[in-house]
């Protein structure tokens, strides 16, 4: 009946001593972390397994305990003897001095001569110059991408358009193009002035003041394009004296702004500039 | 030694906002001088190849054709 346990024993002890013999810097760390106690779960676990011949296992693993203990300690003996023979020197282990199991390295070399103070403050001021150099960088980039997305100098000379206010006379409206749209321009009278300021602006679609629409009152200038549906409308021309447009009937009045028809708002006025007395710049 | 930084470390990192304050208005006026000082770098080293170095020549030469 001791027939099957001894396999186990002589299995495992013979594991543990093929390595320590030949190889004994190279034993893995699995066999020698075979105790006892492992042995004994395995005979545990056999004896779940067959409970009948509980009590004979029991005994055998009982005579066979003694000689497992004693392979493994062997084994561990020796491979002390050996690492007392090797040239490394384990920082963890110092073999000169009885009773001194751990051997501290010595630090001081390393350790700093300012005060804990200075070295907070050098480490802090280190990390804020890496967070300025971030944020600067982290700027640029985003000023290199939004750079390049915004219009370059040939296409801003491009949309500016320059008109000489002397050549139109009074009571005239002149159509000049400005990025592929036609622009009005429309040097108004002092009636038309009137008119247009008179206009109560509250109750109209787009209530907006005259005042609003132009920068000086004799220079009417918006963009040509109904805002129905893009149309350009006629000029002089509709019920209120202004504009209007053939496609679907908008009447413009003389400041540009809806008064009948389908359009929803008043002409655009673009963004203009008079950078001298008789010169006018659009864009 | 150590009171200088104190004080240092009392003034500027021990509240986190006056540490990230810090932190960004200075970025601020670095990039400033930076900007500046590298422009003037670039200027010194291209002195009299810039258009706007040459620029009076051609004007005056404009302006003289024009009165032509």
């Amino acid at each position: 009946m001791t027939v099957p346990v001894i396999p186990i024993a002589s299995e495992s002890s013979g594991s543990n001593f093929i390595p320590a013999s030949s190889t004994p810097y190279l034993r893995s760390p699995r066999n020698a972390a075979v105790t006892p106690s492992s042995l004994q779960w395995s005979i545990a676990n056999t004896m779940s397994l067959s409970s009948a011949s509980s009590t004979l296992l029991r005994s055998c693993a009982r005579q066979q305990l003694p000689t497992a203990r004693a392979a493994v300690t062997s084994c561990q003996q020796r491979r002390g003897v050996s690492d007392a023979k090797a040239s490394f020197d384990s920082p963890f282990v110092n073999a000169g001095e009885r009773g001194s199991t751990v051997k501290i390295p010595n630090f001081s070399k390393y350790k700093s001569n300012s005060s804990p103070r200075t070295n907070q403050v050098f480490s802090y001021f280190m990390a804020g110059t890496m967070g300025l150099a971030s944020a600067v960088g982290a700027k640029a980039t985003v000023q290199d991408f939004l750079v390049n997305m915004s219009a370059s100098a040939d296409v801003l000379a491009q949309a500016k358009v320059e008109i000489a206010l002397g050549a139109i006379p009074e009571g005239k409206n002149v159509i000049i193009k400005w990025r592929g749209k036609p622009v009005f321009i429309r040097h108004r009278t002092q009636g038309e002035i009137d008119e247009a300021r008179e206009v109560k602006w509250e109750s109209l679609r787009d209530p907006q003041t005259d005042e609003d629409r132009v920068q000086r009152p004799e220079w009417l200038v918006m963009l040509g394009v109904c805002t129905h549906l893009g149309c350009v409308p006629i000029g002089e021309a509709g019920d209120y004296g202004g504009w209007f447009c053939p496609c679907h009937g908008s009447h413009y009045d003389i400041s540009g702004r809806i008064r009948r028809g389908p359009a929803p708002l008043n002409l655009e006025v673009p963004q203009y500039q008079f950078p001298e007395d008789e010169v006018l710049v659009i864009g | 030694m150590a009171g200088i930084s104190n004080a240092i470390y009392q003034s500027l990192f021990r509240k986190n906002a006056v540490y990230l304050t810090a932190i960004f208005a200075s970025a601020f006026a670095f990039e400033l001088s930076f900007d500046t000082a590298s422009n003037k770098v670039w200027d010194s080293w291209n002195a009299g190849r810039q258009w706007k170095d040459i620029k009076p020549r051609y004007l005056v030469k404009d302006e003289e054709e024009d009165d032509d």
